[in-house]
């Protein structure tokens, strides 16, 4: 498992990405890569730049400075000490090849379940509903929802939303999965029906950067951990590096803390 | 009892104007109140702050004052109309401004997520405007459009200063002619039976909008 991974195809490749708001500097040059198949978990203190960096990674933040290679087709580099994106097609391709779950799940309140799933495949790809309604209900029950296919997202617990928005996202058949504290705003009792379905994925080989606080997730689950703090990847390593023999007292400090 | 019947039907008769300017300016200044908004929350700048003028213009001045200017200022440099297209171009162009503020403020409540959610889906703007946003914008505006839509009902009556024979100027007509109050007791339950189906209509479309209550 480990060496398919380790030869695998690049997915990711960030490159010394900088990222500025108007009044912070909150990434100081970030580097990682991520192979077919492989599940990079994200730990870090609030305000670290985990969010930001995840954002950078699909666009909905731009980078300062950097590169991000999605497969080896360029997000975005630097040309002449700016940053140009891709555009038109090669955008979408490469935009279109990223699922990404959000901490508040972001559902479509006025779509059901089954309508949430169809939405992106019809409008977006413009597939055929029969197309695509097989798959959509296929996915449904994978996430164990299926029978909610017709309700609306209010009236399911926060598990179920999250379950259904993680069904949403592989409609579009994504190769890359970018997970922002999925359950961190789900009561304790309900994240443990998220971290399954995300196992699952996992475990079909499905290449996943998982930012999150769930540490007995990660450990389990990451092929790879970063710890980040203050804008910067302070150390990285597997699970039974990183977890087990912290090299940074930073990460020690953080580390004693979460337990 | 003749007296009755005749003065109901003369009131009838005036209320043709008054649902003709109504039923128009609504068809008209919806569409147009929905661009303005869009153009108010543009990225281009010279575009929003146009749009803001408008406007400004529109709610900052009594609508009397811009059908006035509509009718007897605009034909001094050429722009002449008749009194029934000068009343809608006004009407339009004021309730398009309200309704313009009322969507933008919509628009404005549907959180980040949303858009975000349906950015990494690929939506485009058109598509995410069109599928995700303005379906849940128009449930939240539902109340403030049905409070303007009512409104709009009573402003009708100020038509009569282009002298048109709307609902209120009939009846006061025929008031001023017979020394009788009766027509204003009649035009008043003819603007209160409108607003009464105006306000059902309003309640039907909030609980259709709020099937899936969010
Ligand atoms: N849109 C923004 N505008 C300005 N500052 C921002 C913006 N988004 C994030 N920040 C700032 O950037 C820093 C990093 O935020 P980020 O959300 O990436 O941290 P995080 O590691 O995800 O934290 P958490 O664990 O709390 O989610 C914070 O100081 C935050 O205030
Ligand atoms: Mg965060």
């Amino acid at each position: 498992m480990e060496n398919t991974i380790s030869n695998g195809e690049l997915m990711l490749e960030v490159k010394n990405i900088h990222k500025k708001f108007a009044d912070a500097d909150v990434l100081h040059g970030i580097s990682f890569t991520v192979r077919r198949g492989e599940v990079l978990v994200i730990i870090g203190p609030s305000g670290s730049g985990k969010s930001t960096m995840l954002r950078c990674l699909n666009r909905l933040e731009e980078i300062d400075k950097g590169s991000v290679q999605v497969r080896g087709e360029y997000l975005a580099k630097e040309v002449d000490g700016s940053t140009v994106y891709a555009e038109g097609d090669e955008l979408r391709h490469i935009l279109g090849s990223m699922g990404m779950v959000f901490q508040q799940f972001n559902l479509f309140p006025h779509m059901t379940v089954l309508e949430n799933l169809l939405e992106a495949p019809m409008q977006v790809k413009k597939m055929k509903r029969e197309e695509i309604l097989p798959v959509a209900e296929e996915l449904l029950r994978k996430v164990g929802l299926y029978d909610k296919k017709d309700s609306y997202p209010a009236r399911l617990s926060g598990g179920q939303q999250q379950r259904v928005a993680i069904a949403r996202a592989l409609a579009m058949n994504p190769a890359i999965m970018l997970f922002d504290e999925p359950t961190s705003a789900l009561d304790p009792e309900l994240t443990g029906e998220v971290l399954k379905t995300m196992r699952e994925l996992a475990a079909e080989h499905m290449t996943m950067v998982v930012v999150t606080h769930e540490m007995a997730f990660a450990r389990e689950v990451a092929n790879r951990v970063i710890f980040m703090a203050d804008g910067n990847i302070v150390e990285q390593g597997t699970p039974e590096e990183l977890f087990g023999a912290p090299k940074e007292e930073r990460t020690k400090a953080f580390l004693n803390n979460m337990l | 009892m003749d007296k009755l019947m005749e003065t109901t039907l003369s009131i009838l008769a005036g209320s043709k104007i008054t649902l003709e300017i109504f039923a128009a300016t609504l068809a008209m200044s919806l569409p147009l109140g929905l661009l303005a908004a869009l153009a108010r929350l543009s990225k281009i700048g010279v575009i929003s702050r146009l749009t803001e003028l408008y406007i400004w213009i529109m709610r900052g001045s009594p609508l009397m004052l811009q059908l006035l200017f509509v009718y007897f200022a605009l034909p001094l440099v050429g722009i002449k109309f008749d009194p029934l297209p000068s009343a809608l171009l006004a009407f339009t162009l004021n309730y398009a401004a309200y309704f313009a503020e009322i969507f933008r403020a919509g628009i404005q409540s549907i959180e980040r997520g949303q858009y975000e959610a349906a950015k990494t889906l690929g939506m485009t703007y058109i598509q995410t405007m069109r599928r995700i946003i303005l379906p849940q914008m128009i449930h939240r505006v539902l109340p403030p459009v049905s409070n303007e839509t009512i409104n709009l009902v009573k402003d009708t009556s100020l038509i009569y200063i282009l002298a048109m024979n709307d609902l209120l100027r009939v009846a006061r007509t025929i008031v001023q002619r017979d020394f009788d109050m009766t027509a204003f007791f009649i035009a008043g339950v003819f603007y209160l039976a409108m607003t009464a189906v105006l306000t059902w209509m309003f309640k039907k479309l909030e609980a259709h909008y709020g099937k899936y209550d969010f």
